[in-house]
């Protein structure tokens, strides 16, 4: 799939925690085509990783036999990545905290979950998360130096 | 399972013997080191030499079990990968944790 911008192109899991490795893969030898550094590399992997979880655990309930759907595409000046799930949509509001401070002084508030959407909000350029009939996408991209 | 557990100079040491701790993973860990802990071992440390990926969901397994130890004994990381230690710089984690280059300087740090 090709269009007049870059490349492009989707992979689908079936809803298992374990595929992820799959697409973590897959979308490390795409970024290696780009010239993002081995870090940026990481860091794209972790973002995918935690939004393709998310589909998996909150949009699913962590059932099997319901598609993850990744898009990637390399686009001329950035990498775009859209992850889409058929399941239950994201709650409005679990956008926008970035707020991963901790007070190593009180211990009751350390928490054991909910960092994935911060760390991906910090991570990438861009975030975005739509709804379409019954298609949840999350989209997110990463500047590329050319 | 892809854990393990030995003594070593009043330590328990936990290996983590899988490159990716992911959230596949992370449930599991989490309950074998609540294990370690209710089975007496207060000074934990958890070896991630073998670790190169580590997502929220690893990363909150290992909060689960700082918290279990309520203060009491230490839980220390040793040998974490250069993208395991970004994960903790990025969320701040690294104040929680005391993080040694090696399993020998986690067990000699006091």
């Amino acid at each position: 799939m090709t269009d007049e911008k870059g490349q492009a192109v989707r992979l689908e899991i079936d809803s298992e925690l374990a595929n992820t490795t799959l697409i973590a893969m897959a979308v490390r030898g795409l970024c290696a085509m780009t010239t993002l550094s081995p870090v940026e590399v990481n860091r794209v992997e972790l973002c995918v990783v935690e939004i393709v979880n998310n589909a998996i655990e909150h949009a699913y309930g962590n059932e099997k036999g319901h598609k993850v759907e990744v898009g990637v595409s390399l686009l001329q000046a950035c990498l775009m990545l859209t992850i889409s799930d058929w399941g239950k949509p994201m709650e409005q509001g679990k956008l926008g905290s970035r707020d991963m401070s901790v007070d190593p002084d009180n211990p009751a508030a350390w928490l054991c979950s909910g960092r994935g959407l911060p760390i991906v909000q910090s991570l990438m350029d861009s975030v975005e998360y739509q709804t379409v009939g019954d298609k949840n996408s999350f989209i997110m991209s990463k500047q590329i130096r050319s | 399972m892809p854990f393990d557990s030995k003594n070593d100079a009043g330590h328990t040491i936990v290996s983590i013997d899988e490159t990716r701790l992911d959230a596949s993973l992370s449930e599991p860990l989490r309950i074998y080191l609540f294990d370690q802990i209710d089975n007496g071992s207060d000074n934990l440390v958890i070896d991630l030499s073998q670790v190169r990926f580590m997502d929220s969901s690893g990363l909150g397994a290992l909060v689960a079990g700082l918290k279990k130890m309520g203060g009491a004994g230490s839980m220390k990381l040793a040998s974490a990968q250069p993208a395991v230690m970004d994960l903790f710089s990025l969320t701040s984690m690294d104040k929680l944790f005391t993080i040694l280059p090696t399993v020998t300087e986690a067990i000699k740090e006091k």
